[in-house]
């Protein structure tokens, strides 16, 4: 028998906690699907009954401007937010590889982000409320709209990253941030050394990038003088922001991401198959590895990455290519107290079989 | 009351006999916080190391008997009062600052560690830990991670859970796990992100992995005066609104600042509806130019009686009125009563009227020293508790002004915590299936209910709201 997906697209939240509850109740697999750009993480589905795509919940519910407070439905892409946000002189700090077309939604399920991550942390830090609609049909939220707030449990942080294996994201609330009053990027071909310097100057930069190539991309933000003045003792030669902007398309069809300790992070990237393409964030922990070699080498790599404390999570592969290196590695060792959480909010295991590690 | 003797036993058997208190008299020092309601717990424990705190926790799994793990007991809404009896851990004595890495730039610490000591041991290597509760002095980072704990200085750094890399927890059945460490983007859940802050419902904390950073090369602090709290309000929305997000935005109203200036002499305009506090730090060139551009902004919006601090004691000594305020306002009256609710920034003048209102009708002086920078609240009514039948009126005095905050998009808490005096509120912000959701969390991790009983969920049989009770005030508001 030839199996046939359904393919879903609600326009309300309402709607889409309905069709998860009807999936569900018959025990059919549903994946969740943004932007599709971050489509290739986890492994591939064991099963796929239906398709539940959140592309038609793309609205900006609130933006206070006065609060720096956004609140947008999760099928919204970054840079239709951006966008509204720009109208304000606003942004969220988040420049995610694999550009453009990402789901606010996908981006909180799957945890991407990149270099600005630096400076302002990742979505895990300025998330301040969601909804999520659950297998059972309800929808529920966390947090609120301000930008501190203990009351209950962070629901916040138990869904980012989760890859939809609890519940699909409906809407999220931001704490926005203010465009710097000057933003300058320079660039120098010194590598790891070159990296080193621009990190350790007096006002730390907001993103910096280290290449394959030994290029380093460094960006300042801030006050107008400390910037010009940090810039000018550099020396490097300054560049225009659309470096960024395609830096930020990046997505190889073999992609591998190592996140380790920072201190770990030079000898296992040093340590990547001769002539390898890679970019870096030393400053944050995390490299790129466009793979072009076997999966042998991968598992290599892999093994010395968790030894280090680390991971490699696979972010795009072939098929073959992915299950023969499995997409997310050793399992945690709390894998059973994440298994119970998982159990309490999808018991029938309908939400992306196969994908996340529980 | 009391532990049968067999538990008892068993309890001395793993920690020791002296560590074990259970006399009445000895109880009684466990029995509050830094909040109002106080209840006995049937013995303390004094935990020394992880061991003794899995072991407590299995004795009291198998008993089914509470446990309340407890750090300085600063906390200010109950969260360490064991309500329901049973055994409050104290881990105190859990207090080695275990690794200073100044290369990786973290920590790990024991529980008991108290958070300005780890700033200040930390800062002989050039690093500081940026939480920074007012009780920094006495409150200990177990607290802090427990009750993801705020600070003036969370503004620009952020609060608690922006800084615990990982933990080392022992859960309610006595196993002993590592959740996070300081590799980013680690595999998995999030167990250590929605553990910070579950008010030791969930787990009691045995190490803590903090990131420290570099202490920044020059400080500026400065003090403006204002006519009223809404000009105030009007300049904190300026200056952020220009794009500057200072380290420190914090207000004092005319109350507060004659209480401090009495007791600290720090030269507090006393004339002044309102002060504001603000610290911006980075290069001499960024405080420069930041002092500078915020200076412009708060003249323009009616500051006056301007001053920066000129040296470091000077700078301490402004900071030492901010955060030793609420001690000062002893002066006032005996007791207080402080909330800690959170506003969207440019509700506060609004909700700051409210609660002005609400003060006046019950005959109750209140203070407010805040953080309005994260319109994080906190007004503090001032009574003594000697005056019959205050407490009643104090009570509903601060649910009015809690429901006032909800009625503005406001949530219950910015730093404090949920504990015991402000769950029966929770379903002013959150729903039913809201509330379902966080305890299916509470369940997987304490299936028996015996970490920290009473805490956060509503429990009607024990307090009931006295304000109408609309619920998911969140869904009603369409903020979604």
């Amino acid at each position: 028998m030839v199996s046939t997906v359904a393919v879903a697209k609600p326009s309300t939240a309402d709607e889409l906690a309905r069709r998860l509850h009807d999936a569900a109740s018959q025990k059919l697999a549903v994946v969740p699907v943004g932007g599709g750009r971050a489509s290739g993480m986890g492994g591939a589905p064991e099963r796929l009954d239906v398709e539940l795509h959140t592309t038609r919940l793309d609205r900006v519910i609130e933006h206070s401007q006065a609060d720096m407070v956004v609140s947008v439905e999760a099928g919204i892409t970054l840079e239709a937010l951006q966008h509204e946000l720009a109208k304000s002189a606003q942004f969220l700090p988040l420049d995610p590889f694999s550009s453009p077309g990402h789901t606010i939604g996908g981006l909180l399920a799957t945890g991407w982000t990149g270099p600005l991550r630096l400076r302002f942390g990742s979505p895990r830090d300025f998330l301040i409320g969601i909804r999520v609609a659950l297998p059972d049909g309800t929808l529920a939220s966390g947090g609120g709209r301000v930008v501190k707030n203990v009351s209950g449990y962070d629901m916040m942080k138990l869904h980012y990253g989760a890859l939809g294996s609890l519940g699909v994201i409906v809407a999220a609330s931001f704490k926005v941030f203010p465009k710097p009053l000057r933003d300058v990027t320079v660039s120098s071909e010194g590598g790891w050394d070159a990296a080193d310097q621009a990190l350790t100057m007096p006002v730390a930069p907001s993103a910096l990038e280290i290449f394959s190539d030994g290029r380093v991309l460094a960006r300042y933000t801030g006050s107008g003088d400390a910037v010009d003045r940090v810039v000018r003792d550099l020396g490097w030669p300054v560049e225009d922001h659309s470096i960024w902007e395609r830096h930020s398309g990046r997505a190889p069809a073999r992609w591998a991401r190592i996140a380790a300790p920072r201190s770990a992070l030079r000898g296992l990237v040093e340590g990547l198959p001769r002539g390898a393409g890679w970019w870096a964030s030393p400053g944050i922990g995390v490299a790129h590895w466009a793979i072009a070699s076997d999966t042998p080498s991968v598992k290599e790599v892999r093994a010395r990455t968790e030894t280090a404390g680390g991971s490699l999570v696979m972010m795009a592969a072939p098929d073959d290519f992915m299950r023969d290196v499995g997409a997310w590695g050793t399992p945690p060792p709390t894998i059973d107290i994440m298994r119970r959480l998982k159990h309490a909010f999808d018991p029938d295991h309908v939400l992306n079989p196969g994908r996340f590690v529980v | 009351m009391g532990l049968p003797n067999q538990v008892a036993e068993e309890l001395r058997r793993i920690v020791g006999r002296a560590a074990v208190i259970d006399s009445a008299n000895d109880l009684r020092i466990f029995e509050r916080d830094g909040s109002i309601e106080g209840a006995m717990p049937d013995a303390v424990v004094l935990a020394s190391t992880t061991e003794h705190v899995a072991g407590v926790i299995k004795v009291a799994a198998k008993h089914k008997i509470p446990v309340v793990p407890r750090g300085a007991g600063t906390g200010l809404s109950g969260g360490a009062v064991t309500i329901r009896g049973g055994i409050a851990l104290q881990v105190t004595r859990m207090r080695r600052i275990l690794n200073i890495d100044p290369v990786a730039q973290t920590a790990i610490v024991e529980p008991g560690v108290v958070n300005q000591e780890l700033s200040l041991v930390a800062a002989q290597q050039g690093l500081f830990y940026a939480p920074d509760p007012s009780s920094q002095k006495a409150c200990t980072i177990g607290g802090n991670a427990a009750e993801n704990s705020g600070g003036p200085h969370c503004l620009y750094y952020g609060v608690t859970t922006n800084h615990v890399l990982g933990m080392e927890i022992v859960l309610a059945d006595g196993s002993v796990h590592w959740v996070s460490g300081d590799a980013p983007d680690r595999v998995g859940l999030d167990l250590c992100g929605v553990l910070v802050g579950s008010e030791g419902t969930l787990c009691a904390i045995t190490k803590i992995k903090v990131r420290l950073l570099r202490i920044p090369p020059s400080i500026a602090t400065m003090l403006a005066a204002f006519p009223s709290i809404e000009t105030a309000s009007q300049a904190v929305s300026a200056v952020i609104g220009h794009g500057i997000v200072p380290a420190a935005l914090e207000m004092m109203d005319n109350v507060t600042v004659g209480a401090v200036e009495a007791h600290y002499h720090a030269g507090y305009p006393t004339d002044a509806g309102a002060v504001l506090l603000v610290e911006v730090d980075g290069t001499a060139e960024t405080t420069r130019e930041l002092t500078a551009a915020i200076g412009k902004i708060l003249t323009e919006n009616h500051g006056y009686a301007m001053r920066e601090a000129q040296t470091p004691a000077e700078r301490e000594l402004l900071w030492a009125g901010r955060k030793g305020a609420i001690g000062a306002l002893g002066r006032i009256k005996p007791n207080y009563y402080l909330h800690d609710g959170v506003v969207p920034r440019s509700r506060l003048p609004q909700v700051l009227s409210a609660v002005g209102e609400i003060g006046e009708h019950y005959k109750l002086p209140v203070a407010n020293v805040f953080h309005a920078g994260d319109g994080n609240l906190h007004p503090n009514i001032l009574f003594d508790m000697r005056d019959r039948d205050v407490m009643q009126q104090v009570e509903s005095a601060g649910e009015e002004m809690l429901r006032a905050v909800v009625e503005m998009g406001g949530a219950l808490s910015g730093e404090h915590g949920i504990g015991l005096e402000k769950s029966a509120f929770m379903p002013w912000i959150y729903s039913e299936d809201d509330l379902g959701a966080m305890h299916r969390v509470k369940d997987v991790f304490d299936p028996n209910g015996i970490l920290n009983p009473g805490k956060i969920f509503p429990d009607p049989s024990r307090k009931a709201v006295h304000l109408a009770g609309r619920t998911g005030l969140a869904i009603e508001a369409k903020w979604w």
